[in-house]
């Protein structure tokens, strides 16, 4: 053991048992040692909680703004629609009946409502006010005031993205 | 309860010699003096470092060092990693608090002549990791990937593109290609966690065993023998070093509830760059001593003169040791008080200048 | 001034001498190409005899030159002494406009007609080249005659406001004419302007009814898609309300003069007058154009339907379909107005004193309660949306990141959006199920909101507890060295330190 006095480790090394009778300074040591410690221990548990919280993986998938991948060619039919999340607004992945893709911001130029591809007509349609654009993002009937923002779809091998036109 | 822990050191002790080390610690001896408080900065300068070790590692888990991504993975860490906020807001504070006690360190050193003989090669190290510590700042600023630290770093990069000869070739270095992109990322992201930090590592251990070797340097003139009290590094010192620390941890604690680290916008490397670009507080002063410099002068271009004279300035302040003859030989030199307090007070003037122009 | 005394009046005095002196004045009845003319008994000369032009004292040779004071053939047509013969072309126009855009010389006829007919001719549709290349589409022969003119206001004239339509569709009726210059422009204005009130009345005699130029303007009409025309969607409303909104004009037709003042107040009126939404409804839209005509009862949600189709056939298909039939109700004005549509809130339904349902539904039906039921709904999903759009913003304005539940606040709006036009089958079950999406989205989105400010706080606490601990922790660390130090110095291990402070 160290050649120090006793009493200067009660942190290290680890204080010897057996001890003289209490007296009142040896209380009040006492009560130092309890808040010492106490206070050590919910200091660790306040920088371990944390820490432990941080590292648990959040639940949810992250945001990626720039470019979302959608699928693969195979997964995604032909003459249809799929509304894909785009950072916060949807974007509309349309593959027309002779294969092509093209992407428009699924944000109707009207009322901010969520448009859709309606099959039996061959158009991008807004159910809120009967809205309609071709597939070129072009308004053509309905309330619609502007066309559709376009996206940019690139296909790599058999993936398909879709990402911001710059 | 104490029986087992009795044990247990005994166990440990005897193949690690621990009870050796506990006896040099505590024949270790903390000169006391009038300017005792200095010798605290190096302990918190230390504890900021691992504060900044232990929250980049945890970091790390999250970031994604690529154009597309990096923004976005900030965002994610900010909003959707429980207590990623803390994380990153407290490795963006002690970032800035560890460059602040590291100064205020090295100016304490400086004043009190501390790198004199023996202690020449803790001043360089100290100096060096200094250095470091302003291009770990450098390299961080960019990894949000946000509008202003892209800009800033465009600056940043240009100014050192300026220097003759070596610039050029060091500018498309640091930049990783002819412009700031993607690559630059990737490169001071590469910069930032690992070649900084291990070179950084090797000079804090030679720092600090020539710390524990040599001991604390005492000031000139303390030399009569009833001026010298001292204090037992262990515990008296080391346990006033981890209170101060207690009290560094809650400081940066509030700052980051209360001034969560912004995050801005997204760089767009094709956007006209935004109002009031500037570079972090401490390259302050450089960048607006730049701004006075004229154009030309005499045949010299004034930015490179600029950047030349901010060279060999720094280059003399790192070689004081060398040709401070005097204090090594136990005198105190005017000039160098005069140098000294020349140089903090142009640094204070202009950061002041800079922060408010 | 100087300038107008010193030069001018004695040019336009000088100008007065020579014009009179170079033309015989009426009195002289000796024009020699007419009495020659006359004498052959020509078509020409015949008109001339009552043209507007030979009234005020124009002999041929103003426009044909030559001689007019020899009764030699040789002498008078000598094209070497300034006869023009013929003019063809541009030169027709080129002729008239010798005069016409000339105020000094109009001003000599004690003449008051603009004179810029032939400048806005020129900027015209019809001032474009035609299939020749050589010349304008129409010169002012083509519209006003040539020996014939009389005046616009001569019932004979074939501009005067009753043969108006006549001349203009004598080539716009021309099918194959026509589509040389422009194959998707319509042929049958004609016929819908007949079917139109304009068109009966005009038929019938009446000249203050709009024909063509009322709205199309005469010499400088252009497309129709042309920004500056006169009935461009955005101009159109104005054109109309030149005469419609004139109390002065439409005295004796007995129809209100307000619907330009009450369009443009409407959200029809303000989405194309300014905010240039040329999506939204002109007069035209709902009217019809060349066969203007205020749409029938029964119409009514088919006009409207054209843009809102959804509502006009949840409309058909809905109860109210045949109660508005048999009480000879308009369908969708009864409740929304016509040229005074104001944008339809939520206030509109229900069984409050603005809501319209209560016009006919009275405390105890069946529809009455539905009213009643559909109204509360809507009240909760809009006082739901704004409590939880107003807890997203305040998480914002906290510093908070909440875009996904910003995001799915989308999906509330949505729902009221598609609630509003559900209204419209009068089915309490399916606007229900239309709300309740609605409900549910925003109850999470309220959740989520409610959770981050909650976060907000619960970093405020944590900060406290740990500040807390910490400062537990630093003051016994405190107390704990300096009762380290008072043993050391009773030791005499520190010689006199000082206290740590």
């Amino acid at each position: 053991m160290s050649s120090r006095p006793d009493d200067n480790a009660p942190l290290f090394p680890p204080p010897v048992a057996g001890q003289a009778l209490p007296s009142a300074g040896e209380q009040r040591r006492d009560f130092l040692k309890l808040a010492l410690g106490g206070g050590f221990i919910a200091w660790i548990a306040a920088v371990l909680y944390p820490v432990f919280s941080y590292l648990k993986p959040p639940k949810q998938a992250e945001v990626e703004v720039t470019n979302v991948k959608v699928g693969k060619l195979g997964q995604i039919e032909k003459d249809s629609g799929t509304i894909v999340r785009f950072g916060s607004k949807p974007v509309i992945l349309i593959r027309t009946a002779a294969g092509d893709f093209h992407a428009f911001s699924a944000t109707c130029t009207h009322l901010d409502c969520t448009v859709q591809y309606k099959k039996d007509i061959g158009v991008i349609w807004c159910a809120c006010h009967n809205g309609k654009y071709d597939l070129t993002g072009r308004n053509i009937s309905g309330p619609p005031p502007r066309p559709l923002e376009e996206y940019r779809v690139i296909v790599q091998g058999d993936e398909v993205s879709v990402s911001k036109k710059t | 309860m104490k029986k087992p822990l009795q044990k247990f050191y005994a166990w440990l002790d005897e193949r690690a010699k621990i009870s050796d080390l506990v006896q040099f610690m505590g024949k270790k001896y903390v000169p006391v003096h009038r300017h005792s408080v200095w010798y605290y900065f190096g302990g918190v300068a230390l504890f900021l470092f691992i504060i900044q070790v232990t929250t980049g590692i945890l970091l790390l888990l999250y970031y994604k060092g690529s154009e597309q991504l990096a923004f976005e993975s900030i965002q994610f860490i900010m909003s959707k990693v429980q207590f990623g906020w803390l994380v990153r807001s407290i490795h963006s504070w002690a970032a800035n608090l560890f460059i602040l006690a590291a100064v205020i360190h090295m100016f304490s050193v400086y004043f009190e002549r501390s790198y004199r003989n023996p202690r020449e090669i803790t001043w360089l190290t100290g100096m060096l990791m200094l250095f470091l510590g302003l291009g770990f700042g450098f390299s961080g600023y960019l990894l949000p990937w946000n509008e202003l630290a892209f800009f800033a770093t465009k600056v940043g990069t240009d100014i050192a593109g300026v220097v003759p000869v070596v610039g050029k070739p060091l500018m498309i270095f640091l930049r990783g290609g002819e412009d700031v992109t993607g690559a630059t990322l990737s490169r001071f992201f590469g910069f930032h966690v690992a070649l900084f930090p291990g070179i950084f590592t090797f000079l804090l251990v030679v720092h600090l065993l020539l710390v524990q070797r040599q001991g604390m340097s005492e000031p000139l003139g303390l030399d009569a023998e009833h001026d010298r009290k001292t204090m037992p590094f262990f515990p008296n010192f080391m346990l006033r070093d981890v209170l101060l620390w207690l009290i560094v941890l809650n400081v940066l604690a509030v700052l980051a509830v209360f001034f969560p680290w912004e995050l801005g916008r997204k760089a767009d490397p094709f956007a006209s760059a935004p109002a009031g670009i500037r570079p972090e507080w401490y390259f302050l002063f450089m960048f607006q001593s730049l701004k006075y410099v004229p154009p030309r002068i005499l045949f010299l271009d004034g930015e490179v003169l600029g950047i030349g004279l901010f060279g060999i300035a720094g280059l003399i302040w790192l070689l004081v040791p060398f040709w401070d003859r005097k204090s090594a030989r136990g005198l105190r030199s005017r000039t160098i008080s005069y140098v000294g307090i020349g140089v903090v007070a142009y640094i204070l003037v202009f950061t002041i200048l800079g922060w408010f122009l | 001034m100087v300038f107008v005394k010193q030069v001018l009046l004695p040019a336009a005095a000088l100008a007065w001498i020579l014009l009179v002196s170079a033309i015989p004045s009426r009195a002289d009845t000796r024009d020699g190409c007419l009495t020659c003319h006359q004498g052959l008994g020509d078509k020409p000369s015949a008109l001339f005899a009552h043209d507007v032009h030979a009234a005020r004292g124009v002999t041929c040779a103003g426009c044909h030159g030559g001689n007019a004071a020899t009764d030699d053939m040789e002498q008078a047509m000598n094209k070497t002494a300034g006869f023009l013969g013929k003019p063809a072309g541009d030169e027709i126009s080129l002729m008239c406009a010798r005069c016409h855009s000339d105020s000094l010389k109009m001003a000599g006829f004690h003449s008051s007609i603009p004179t810029g007919q032939f400048a806005a001719l020129q900027q015209s549709v019809h001032g474009r080249l035609s299939l020749n290349g050589k010349e304008r589409i129409v010169q002012c022969t083509t519209c006003h005659g040539a020996h014939g003119i009389l005046a616009v206001t001569d019932p004979s004239s074939p501009v005067h406001p009753l043969n108006v339509v006549a001349t203009c569709t004598s080539c716009h009726n021309n099918a194959k004419y026509i589509r040389q210059y422009n194959p998707g422009l319509a042929v049958d204005q004609l016929e819908k302007y007949r079917t139109s009130v304009h068109g009966v009345r005009n038929a019938a005699g009446d000249g203050r009814v709009a024909e063509c130029a009322s709205c199309h303007g005469s010499h400088g009409i252009l497309q129709a898609k042309d920004v500056r025309s006169r009935v461009y969607p955005t101009n159109l409303p104005g054109t109309c309300a030149s005469c419609h909104s004139d109390p002065e004009h439409m005295r004796g037709y007995g129809i209100p003069t307000d619907q330009f003042a009450k369009y443009s107040a409407s959200v029809h009126g303000i989405a194309l007058l300014q905010k240039r939404d040329l999506g939204a409804p002109a007069c035209n839209s709902c009217h019809g154009n060349h066969g203007a005509t205020p749409p029938g009862v029964e119409s009514i949600s088919k006009v409207c339907g054209t843009c809102h189709a959804l509502n006009a056939d949840l409309f058909s298909s809905s109860p109210h379909k045949g109660a508005f039939d048999a009480a000879n109700l308009p369908e969708c004005e009864t409740c929304h107005g016509n040229h005074e549509i104001l944008p339809a809130t939520s206030a509109l339904l229900g069984v409050g004193p603005d809501a319209v349902c209560s016009r006919c539904h009275s405390s105890g039906d069946a529809g009455y309660r539905t009213a009643g039921t559909m109204k509360a709904l809507v009240d909760s999903l809009e006082s739901g949306e704004k409590k939880a759009g107003a807890l997203v913003e305040e998480a914002e304005q906290k510093g908070m990141e909440i875009a996904e539940a910003k995001f799915r606040l989308r999906d509330t709006r949505q729902a009221g959006l598609e609630a509003r036009t559900m209204v419209h089958s009068f089915d309490g079950a399916r606007f229900a199920a239309v709300i309740g999406k609605g409900l549910a989205t925003n109850s999470s989105v309220t959740e989520e909101a409610t959770k981050t400010i909650q976060e907000f706080y619960f970093r405020r606490i944590g900060l406290g507890i740990a500040t807390l601990i910490i400062t537990v922790l630093a003051l016994s660390l405190y107390v704990y060295v300096r009762r380290i130090e008072r043993r050391q110095a009773g030791e005499g291990k520190m010689t006199g330190g000082p206290p740590i402070h």
